[in-house]
């Protein structure tokens, strides 16, 4: 089975997620009418196969597997996937992996491009200080992206309501009040795991004549963790209203999502 | 030996009809011993409700016309009833008794599609049979497999899925908007009958506090006695202020124009920190400007747009008939093959 790699095995995950994905446009057209396992045992199916992935390549590399920008992503969608599995087990949240499946899809698919894993397992840094560095940013994106999923979940519902359209109360889905109370923690568990792994990268030696504070990535950084922030004490402390809170953190997730490798490349710390 | 039927119900029969035929639960244990003494028939369950009259019994004659005719007259002889009749009784033989039977508990055959009070009518017809020794082995099977199956398709159907009033369905869509009403305060502008009833579906589904409010203070103050613990009252000219505190409004005030409206609404909700507010209005003519709709955070639903879900969801139900059909087809088709009960038409 030597043949069968890391990479072979994140496939056949991005396969069962793209599955998940055609099966929650079916569950998305029926309006989410019925408690429905089968899409969370799809993608549970899918983060099984990614979980494996990911431990044959810290195997290989005997560390844990955040060194290039496809193992960045595939823990940054593992995250997602996993948080999404266990938030789908509150009640009426069952759907929620109906809504992550296609963003583990598309992103997952990106993440499969050749160039973005060139040299295979091949470790760029060592030390347990780097490895919580990446982690902890990459488990915080995986919460922001859940985060922007509960948030479209949530203004979906919304405008349903609003708009009195009947399958607001057919749909099998959390009430508004649950949706924006788990938003809003992930949205905190995210920022949390943000500030810990940032201050972890400040602590980590840095190379000479390589600028810190001018890096793309450290400005990049900074700029997301002072929007989440923002969005936070806005909505916690000055009245923020639910619906734009929720537009803000999907935005974000966006900007992070069509940002994230962008960065990197441009960033000398990052990728050198 | 088979299950035969002999009734008449909302569908066959007016009101006037039915309490003609109807069976006090006292008088029951006794009419089943005539019943049995007459030797029409060896078992028997008798359903009295507001909405049907039925007699479920197994005969060992073989249930034709003949045999209806007779049991009809003994029905009739009981009641001394003397008025014509025309086709108002129905009689059922297996299969379509047995059909029937899984039909009512199931509530397909209840005014309101999917009702589920006539299970539990049904099943204390049961009991009252079954402890008075009126039930054999062959009733006590049917009645244990409609019991089953009418849970069964509440289950596995949409039949008994959603809100066929509008009471219930405020209560409905308060639910999709807020984690648990049992936080939520209520606000009551209008002390008429609609109020009181919404007020009461929301009490049921958990909300503790309500606060009244009507432009005759001891109206308000009775309806508040009426809610019980929990209600109290505001003079009607203070009920803006109530805005900041509650989380669902239900209005229904005889007031010519509207009371609530975005001006008034706009600087409120920034005063409660634009928490979802449901607007639930039920006056005719309107008491809530629909423009406050677009406030952020504001479901204002009126007593048209509650009607309409109801409405929606009673064709819903009536489009889950069909599979329910099909699920009580193949149901008694089993029971019937697993027992080898005979069959044997419809008669009327």
């Amino acid at each position: 089975m030597a043949w069968f790699t890391d990479r072979h095995c994140f496939l056949l995950a991005v396969l069962i997620y793209g599955l998940s994905t055609v099966y929650a446009v079916f569950l998305w057209r029926k309006g989410f009418r019925r408690d429905d396992w089968a899409n969370y045992f799809l993608l549970a199916t899918g983060v099984a196969l990614h979980t494996l992935a990911m431990f044959k390549r810290g195997l290989t590399l005997h560390s844990c597997p955040v060194n290039n920008l496809y193992e960045a992503t595939t823990f940054l969608l593992w995250a997602l996937g996993l948080a999404a599995l266990v938030y789908a087990l509150l009640p009426k949240f069952k759907f929620i992996c109906a809504y992550a499946a296609p963003v583990l899809f598309t992103v997952g698919v990106f993440a499969l491009m050749p160039s973005l894993d060139p040299h295979g397992p091949k470790p760029e840094f060592s030390g347990a200080l780097r490895s919580i560095h990446a982690a902890t940013i990459l488990q915080a994106y995986g919460a922001f992206g859940l985060a922007a999923v509960a948030a479209v979940m949530f203004l979906g519902q919304q405008h349903d309501l609003k708009a009195h359209k009947l399958r607001a109360l057919l749909s099998f889905l959390p009430s508004m009040q649950r949706l924006e109370l788990i938003t809003t923690r992930l949205v905190a568990v995210g920022f949390l795991l943000l500030t810990v792994g940032l201050t972890a990268g400040a602590w980590l030696p840095r190379k000479d004549g390589v600028p810190y504070l001018a890096d793309p990535k450290v400005i990049w950084s900074a700029l997301l963790w002072l929007v989440y922030l923002e969005a936070l004490v806005a909505h916690r402390f000055f009245g923020r209203s639910p619906r734009r809170f929720a537009a803000v953190v999907i935005a974000t997730f966006l900007f992070l999502l069509l940002t994230f490798w962008f960065t990197n490349l441009l960033s000398p710390l990052h990728h050198p | 030996m088979s299950v035969i039927v002999l009734g008449l119900s909302h569908r066959s029969a007016p009101v006037e009809l039915r309490e003609r035929f109807a069976f006090a639960e006292s008088k029951i244990p006794t009419a089943l011993q005539e019943l049995r003494e007459s030797g029409l028939v060896t078992e028997g369950v008798v359903l009295s409700t507001c909405n049907r009259v039925e007699i479920y019994a197994v005969t060992a004659l073989a249930p034709d016309d003949q045999f209806f005719a007779r049991f009809k007259n003994f029905l009739i002889a009981h009641h001394a009833y003397d008025g014509a009749l025309g086709d108002e009784l129905y009689t059922f033989a297996e299969p379509h008794s047995l059909q029937h039977l899984f039909k009512v508990a199931a509530g397909l055959d209840s005014m309101v599609i999917g009702e589920t009070e006539i299970f539990g009518q049904l099943k204390k017809a049961y009991d009252l049979a079954f402890s008075h020794k009126f039930t054999g082995a062959r009733l006590n099977k049917a009645f244990q497999r409609a019991f089953n199956v009418a849970k069964f398709i509440r289950t596995e159907t949409n039949i008994q899925r959603g809100s066929v009033s509008v009471m219930s369905a405020a209560v409905e869509l308060a639910e999709k908007i807020f984690s648990s009403l049992a936080d939520h305060e209520v606000l009551v502008i209008g002390a008429g009958e609609t109020s009181e009833k919404t007020a009461r579906a929301l009490q049921s589904r958990g909300v503790k506090k309500i606060t009244v409010t009507n432009r005759s203070p001891e109206r308000a103050a009775a309806l508040a006695a009426e809610l019980g613990t929990g209600t109290t009252t505001v003079p009607f000219a203070q009920w803006p202020e109530a805005f900041e505190h509650i989380d669902i409004a239900v209005s229904s005030t005889a007031a010519t124009t509207h009371i609530l409206n975005r001006a008034t609404l706009e600087p409120l909700m920034k005063r409660r920190h634009h928490r979802p507010l449901l607007l639930i209005d039920i006056a005719v003519p309107r008491d809530i400007d629909p423009a406050v709709s677009e406030l952020d955070n504001v479901y204002l639903y009126n007593v048209d747009d509650l009607k309409a879900i109801a409405d929606e969801y009673l064709k819903l139900r009536h489009k889950e008939l069909d599979h329910c059909h099909r699920i009580i087809a193949e149901k008694v088709a089993a029971l019937l093959a697993a027992n080898k009960f005979s069959t044997t038409d419809k008669h009327r």
